[in-house]
């Protein structure tokens, strides 16, 4: 069977695990951008903390995905479980960083100005510095959905969503009837999933950053 | 009640001034010295005070201990009567406009957005911002309609500048601090603006804390000038033409510099000194009248206006021998003029420039209201001089019957 017969004929099927992939990422992104965001608004004034959390958040990256996705089926089992928490940890480093640089890039003169007119903390914090580096913490977000969307895949190893369900099973009986069809299918639903949402991303970064600060 | 702070320190009108400040000091953390010790002034409402002196003196730390950016280690902040030296600082900066030199507009919001980050705090009903934003922007020469919705990138330092004066205005509070506002502006823009702060606090009246390093605008803006040495003690206080006709010290002396005598003369302006006794004749009149104008004169041309009073011709007892008629324009052009408004230091520039030595002074309709020269000039500078001497005499005896008598 030919690859395009293939597709015609596992359409569906391609497009289940694609969108479950996609919900998988969406919900981890979801919750990293969370964490991310608050971990970023609490250090970043403070270097020796900020220092912390990036190395921990840094060290998380660097785990080799399939022995982290390993490690955790002790604790959580297999499934949907081990495959966010997993996710969110490789998620985290940069949209924490993103937003610590983003907060820390605000002019010093915008600050003070801000504080001279009477503007408290939280009022600061929310009006100014982070619709300023709003467009750096997004920037983070989309490097995270990319990482994430690669990272998914493997997640078929402790019976994740997604399309890495296929790429195994290919990559599983190699030489078989069908095997490449599998892989090749898998892969290329996982490129196009990365170049879909980063597509979205862009927009919504678009959206939501204003227009004074646009180019 | 014991008075611990300096005479000159003091407001000289008497009524309750808008801030004062008692024994203000600052010291920093891990810092050996003082950044400010023990300052006492007091600002009367409606006045520009300018803060002035050399980079690191504690100028600019001293307006940040007023809105409490920097909040003060002893001493009192007393504004409008109040001790606000322990008040919520947020609600306090409410109550005070701030001004620095980088401006610090908001890049994300909208021009009206950044006019109107405190009437919002401050709760104000959306059509009275919406109002309040297009009255400002009108009064800082902005159109708003062009402007109100546009982002500050998309303006020139100068209209940012102005902008920025806007939004320390919007809640219209009683007292603006400003930090060196015009600094990073080019200078022909700078002076533009200079002048049109002025003209606007002609209007508003508001009372305004100044910090500049330049005493040319500080000379330019000050009502009162405040000229700051280390750790930002008072050097002198006091109108601008005392400290340049009688600078209290040599710190004084030297800070103001050796222009001081011409710079007084950006103080005063042309209507306020005695025109000169140049002959003026008016047309119609034959070369006879002149004639007899120039000889009981001592000058050596006249001044010929025409039927509006407006200067025509000079002319010289050499053109009185041509044939032409005066009408037909002997002599040489009726030039300089400047308007009455004009400051002297202008005048006698073109003064120096002219012909004769003397320039014309005109009204705004344009018509002859006299001629002044050098001699107007100098006997303007021995009046200021005078005047500075028996300000400094009424002082010194004023701080004798201080001292006796407490």
């Amino acid at each position: 069977m030919s690859f395009l017969e293939y597709l015609s004929k596992r359409q569906d099927h391609l497009l289940e695990l694609a969108i479950e992939h996609a919900q998988v990422v969406a919900l981890s992104i979801a919750i990293a951008t969370v964490i991310g965001l608050a971990l970023g608004i609490l250090v970043y004034q403070r270097p020796w903390w900020a220092q912390v959390v990036l190395g921990i958040t840094g060290v998380f990256l660097t785990i080799p995905s399939l022995a982290l996705f390993g490690v955790l089926i002790p604790f959580v089992g297999l499934g949907y479980k081990p495959t966010v928490i997993a996710l969110v940890m490789y998620a985290l480093l940069p949209i924490v960083r993103n937003t610590v640089t983003g907060l820390r890039g605000v002019e010093e003169a915008i600050i003070d100005s801000a504080r001279g007119m009477g503007m408290g903390r939280w009022r600061r914090l929310l009006r100014v510095e982070l619709p300023l580096a709003w467009p750096v913490v997004m920037a983070g977000v989309r490097v995270s959905t990319l990482i994430l969307v690669g990272i998914t895949a493997i997640a078929a190893v402790v019976n994740g969503p997604g399309l890495g369900e296929d790429i195994f099973s290919g990559l599983a009986r190699i030489g078989g009837a069908n095997a490449l069809n599998l892989v090749l299918g898998g892969t290329l639903g996982v490129i196009a999933l990365a170049l879909l949402f980063d597509a979205f991303f862009a927009g919504v970064a678009r959206l939501t950053t204003s227009k004074g600060l646009r180019p | 009640m014991s008075e611990p702070q300096a005479h000159p320190s003091k407001a000289g009108n008497g009524a309750e001034p808008m801030i004062r400040l008692e024994q203000l000091t600052k010291r920093f953390p891990r810092q050996p010295d003082y950044a400010v010790e023990n300052l006492s002034m007091d600002i009367p409402a409606g006045e520009i005070v300018v803060l002035v002196g050399p980079s690191g003196c504690g100028k600019t730390t001293t307006m940040r201990l007023i809105n409490r950016l920097i909040e003060p280690t002893s001493g009192t902040i007393i504004l409008e009567g109040e001790d606000v030296t322990g008040v919520n600082a947020d609600a306090l900066r409410r109550r005070m406009g701030y001004v620095i030199q980088q401006i610090g507009l908001f890049p994300h919001v909208t021009i009206a957005g950044n006019i109107a980050i405190v009437p919002r705090m401050l709760g104000w009903k959306k059509k009275r911002i919406t109002e309040r934003v297009d009255e400002l922007l009108e009064l800082v020469g902005m159109d708003p309609d062009a402007y109100r919705d546009r982002y500050p990138k998309e303006l020139s330092g100068g209209q940012r500048q102005r902008v920025g004066v806007a939004r320390a205005m919007a809640a219209d509070p009683p007292v603006i601090l400003m930090d060196e506002p015009f600094s990073a502006i080019d200078p022909i823009t700078r002076d533009r603006l200079q002048n049109e702060f002025l003209r606007l606090q002609a209007v508003i009246k508001k009372t305004i804390v100044f910090v500049t390093h330049d005493i040319d605008e500080a000379v330019k803006l000050g009502d009162r000038i405040a000229i700051l040495r280390d750790k930002s003690k008072i050097a002198q206080y006091d109108t601008p033409e005392h400290v340049l006709t009688n600078p209290a010290d040599a710190y004084v002396e030297d800070f103001v510099g050796a222009g001081a005598a011409i710079r007084r003369l950006n103080l005063s302006r042309v209507d306020e000194v005695e025109h000169a006794d140049w002959p003026i004749v008016q047309l119609p009149a034959e070369p006879a009248d002149v004639r007899e104008a120039l000889r009981g004169s001592g000058k050596g041309a006249a001044l010929l206006l025409d039927e509006e009073r407006r200067p025509f011709r000079w002319v010289d007892a050499r053109d009185l021998d041509r044939p032409e008629r005066l009408e037909s324009g002997v002599g040489s052009p009726a030039l300089p003029v400047v308007r009455s408004s004009t400051t002297l230091h202008t005048a006698l520039n073109e003064m120096l420039k002219s012909g004769y030595g003397s320039v014309i002074v005109v009204d705004e309709s344009g018509a002859c209201q006299g001629v002044i020269d050098l001699e107007t000039v100098l006997n303007a500078v021995h009046a200021m001089r005078a005047e500075a001497l028996r300000h400094a005499a009424e002082f010194e005896q004023h701080e004798l019957e201080e001292v006796g008598g407490s």
